[in-house]
């Protein structure tokens, strides 16, 4: 029985079309004109408890307005959305017991009062029991280094260590989901990976379920085992990274820094021929797939025709792919194959 | 004067802000509408059981007086000891300082920006209730109508010279909103903004009357009613005017120690 | 039974804990506060002199003395200064929604309404309900009205009352946040600053001003009645009697259109 369960979930929204300045007010008062923008169209979502999910999508595909819903913020328009035995909406309350929420833009936290205050204020929100508080208190303490500045107001830390604290806020009560938007952005590399470990740990050793929305690729790779894609309201991409990878993340290139430029480009490529070669003074790049040929043979092929002084082997990179989605070079239909826009388009 | 081409520019700047934030404007004007609605409405009614004049005043004049007094309190409402202590805050002065103006004069800038449209809102406002309410009292003549309009320029600098100095007290404290408000208020009860301060007893208009505030509202009231005598206008004119360059120079020589501490202190 | 009025005592609970908080932070800025109060006490004593100057010089307005008047002036500052003090966060409604800053309260198991109100706290609220019944004692006790335990009692019920409006006219014009998306909208100012004309007896003024602050907006529930309740004045007493349930509809009425107005939030998103 998967905890988040989202069947056909819609979300429509009604925009005013409103031309600027005066008279256009003025206009859109006598007659009104709507746009219908679909930003959730019809999504299957289905979440056991225990997974770490990344949720990832351009800006505007829908990613915080799925959130919303889930949260119990937002109403949806159509479909279906239980969230561990409860419609969000419908049981607000009940629902905001079961969840952490971190905005990455915005914080949890009270503003004027020093960081302790808000903790214990969400003791008395979430009624939780005191040793039970207590106990994660200083876990979290400990493990987020806490201590330093827990008599500090919001308002004057750290942007680093507000977002520990916010995380602290957030995993007090025990939550089942916790829900992160955007939490390490505008943070430094050190912290990121602190927070990160933080997440990681906690979702293995409680079994937090875990969603996350984040540009940030480093994110999905230390803490989600799973990755689903939104584009303009839709689904278009529900797995695993390693099969994201394997599936559409096939290229390598293997860059050769080469004794003297290449006498014939042609006998090369005429060895390796579904591979990309291109040539720039004493560099080679050869562009192959990975389930085509091993970076051996590859290297073998080059190496029969030119002197190689050294090469190096880039990795398909998850970020590049994202970047091709959201480009809209790459369209991921169903675990098929990636079907490549050309350049340009 | 090259020099007074930079100030005007902050002038232009500090009105486009204004009208940015114009409901901080609206809101602020709805508070004094109500004000005025509820005078007009209570001086009739004291008025019309009372036949004649009161304290020397007739029911046309003490519209004129009530509606004056609106006027001279909208204008430059959009500067107030707030926006030192935001200056401060962020660093502004820090800015300010570095910079080749001068400090109180860019304030003064500043704060007479938005009076234009201050002006005219307060117009409209006293226009329609003047219409609404009929026989309101016009200037008693031309000259006092002439001296009313130096009375009312003087009023103004009174204004901007005393809450500028009042806003030195941002350098040694937080937040300004409750001095703002306690200045306002005492400068309602001596200004004669409340009631015309010949209504008051005699102490306290003798301390009124040492004080700077009556040049914000009952001089320039009564000289455009023409209730004073040739001499005490003339008096009251120059006491107005005195106040206003006292207040300016005040003002001066709080700055010059306050930007020493924050020139040595480092802001 | 008990169990149903838990949800509305660990509210109540959790209001004082948000707002004591609230108090805590503002407390830390001692000169401030104190300004804030003097300023607010400043405020209301210029009211009052403004009322006894003019009652040097002419017996009554259309009738009513010079303590009566100053019954009606405390009962606003009283009510302002409750609302001030005790639902200050109300007025950060528009900004709340229009930043976004609302989504944090839906996400909190607390009714929302009671973090919005306890968002924020105006000391200077405590300077208006000293003064304001400093003020009203005084009105009291120039009352030639026999005070019975019954006649106490409903006092007190009136006072409540008076605040309550006060309360639900400003949490009613807050939740205008919800559909006008502009952080500072004038709308509950221009509401609240109606209360200037109820500091008088509303008999000065004309039938549509009267209609205005008894029925559209009762601010003279607020001020005028109580005040003849307390001068024992029958010939407005019996208004006076419906204050309270004046109190509970304003109230009603301004807690449904919060309502709506949050499931306008929820369903037109942002």
């Amino acid at each position: 029985m998967p905890l988040i369960e989202a069947k056909g979930l819609t979300k429509q929204f009604r925009q005013a079309v409103k031309e600027p300045g005066l008279v256009g007010s003025l206009k859109h008062f006598v007659t009104r004109k709507y746009t219908d923008k679909l930003a959730v169209d019809h999504i299957d979502l289905s979440i056991e408890a225990g997974e770490s999910v990344a949720y990832l999508g351009p800006n505007g595909a829908g990613k915080s307005t799925t959130i919303k819903m889930l949260t119990g913020i937002l109403v949806p328009t159509s479909g279906s959305l239980i969230v561990d035995g409860l419609v969000p909406h419908e049981k607000r309350v009940q629902n905001a017991k079961n969840i952490g929420v971190v905005f990455g833009q915005r914080t949890t936290l009270w503003w004027d009062i020093p960081v302790i205050e808000s903790f214990n204020l969400a003791r008395d929100m979430y009624e939780i029991p005191v040793k039970r508080y207590k106990a994660n208190l200083a876990e979290f303490t400990e493990l987020l280094g806490l201590g330093e500045f827990m008599n500090v107001p919001a308002g004057k830390v750290s942007l680093g260590q507000r977002m520990r604290a916010d995380l602290c806020m957030a995993l007090l009560h025990d939550p089942k989901m916790l829900y992160l938007d955007e939490p390490t952005i505008g943070l430094d590399i050190a912290v990121k990976d602190s927070i990160r470990k933080f997440i990681r740990r906690q979702a293995d050793e409680r079994g937090t379920t875990v969603m996350l929305t984040t540009h940030d690729l480093g994110d999905i790779e230390d803490i989600c085992n799973r990755i689903v894609i939104i584009d303009k309201g839709k689904i278009i991409h529900d797995g695993g990274l390693a099969a994201l990878k394997d599936n559409y993340a096939r290229d390598r290139v293997i860059h050769f820094q080469l004794a003297r430029p290449p006498e014939s480009i042609e006998t090369i490529r005429a060895g390796l021929p579904t591979s990309e070669l291109t040539t720039d003074g004493l560099r080679l790049s050869v562009r192959f797939d990975r389930f085509e040929h091993q970076a051996g043979e590859i290297a073998a092929v080059v190496m029969r025709h030119v002197e190689v002084i050294d090469f190096r082997i880039d990795e398909p990179e998850v970020e590049d792919l994202i970047r091709k989605v959201y480009l809209g070079q790459l369209s991921l239909t169903s675990a098929g194959e990636a079907a490549l826009a050309p350049a340009g388009a | 004067m090259r020099g007074v081409t930079k100030y005007v520019s902050f002038s232009k700047a500090s009105l486009q802000i204004m009208l940015v934030y114009k409901s901080s404007l609206a809101v602020n004007m709805i508070g004094t509408v109500f004000y005025v609605i509820a005078m007009f409405y209570l001086w009739q009614t004291i008025f019309v059981n009372q036949p004649g004049a009161m304290g020397g005043f007739t029911w046309p004049e003490m519209k004129g007086y009530i509606l004056v007094s609106f006027l001279l309190n909208s204008v430059m409402t959009w500067y107030d000891e707030w926006t030192m202590g935001r200056d401060i805050r962020e660093g502004l002065v820090a800015v300010d300082l570095a910079r080749p103006i001068d400090f109180q004069a860019k304030r003064f800038a500043d704060a007479i920006g938005p009076i234009p449209i201050e002006l005219f809102s307060a117009l409209v406002v006293a226009a329609v209730v003047a219409v609404a309410f009929g026989g309101v009292a016009l200037p008693a003549d031309g000259t006092h109508a002439i001296l009313f309009i130096l009375s009312a320029v003087l009023a103004t600098i009174t204004k901007f010279g005393l809450v500028y100095c009042v806003s030195m007290v941002a350098f040694w404290t937080t937040g300004m909103t409750g001095i703002s408000v306690a200045r306002m208020a005492i400068q309602n009860i001596f200004s004669g903004a409340l009631i015309p301060l010949v209504f008051f007893p005699g102490w306290l208009r003798s301390i009124a009357a040492v004080l700077p505030f009556q040049g914000l509202v009952s001089t320039p009231a009564l000289t455009y009613l023409g209730k004073m005598d040739w001499p005490t206008t003339v008096l009251m004119l120059t006491v107005q005017a005195a106040w206003a360059a006292g207040l300016i120079l005040l003002g001066r020589l709080a700055w010059r120690g306050a930007s020493r501490a924050v020139t040595i202190n480092g802001g | 039974m008990a169990d149903r009025l838990r949800p509305v005592r660990r509210g109540i609970y959790l209001y004082f804990r948000l707002l004591g908080q609230q108090m805590k932070s503002i407390l830390a800025y001692q000169a401030d506060f104190v300004v804030l109060l003097f300023s607010a006490v400043v405020v209301q004593l210029a009211g009052f002199l403004f009322i006894w100057t003019i009652f040097q010089r002419i017996p009554s307005i259309n009738g009513w003395t010079f303590w009566q008047v100053v019954t009606m002036y405390a009962l606003i500052f009283i009510t302002e200064g409750v609302g001030s003090l005790f639902f200050e966060g109300t007025w950060m409604l528009g900004w709340l929604v229009w930043s976004g800053q609302f989504d944090q309260m839906l996400v909190r198991p607390v009714s929302p309404i009671i973090q919005v109100i306890a968002y924020r706290v105006g000391f200077n609220g405590l300077g208006n309900i000293v003064t304001g019944f400093t003020l009203i004692g005084l009105g009291i006790a120039n009352s030639s009205v026999q005070w019975s335990a019954g006649r106490v009692l409903m006092l007190v019920v009136l006072v409540a009352s008076a605040a309550t409006i006060r309360v639900a006219l400003n949490l009613g014009t807050a939740a205008s946040g919800f559909w006008i998306r502009n952080p500072w909208s004038m709308v509950p100012m221009f509401v609240h600053q109606l209360g200037e004309l109820a500091k008088y007896p509303i008999t000065i003024y004309s039938l549509g001003v009267q209609a205005l602050i008894v029925v559209a907006i009762p601010f003279a529930f607020v001020s005028f009645f109580p005040t003849a309740f307390i001068f024992g004045l029958d010939a407005w007493s019996l208004p006076a009697l419906l204050t309270p349930f004046v109190a509970v509809y304003c109230l009603f009425v301004a807690v449904s259109i919060f309502r709506r107005g949050m499931r306008n939030y929820e369903s037109s998103g942002h």
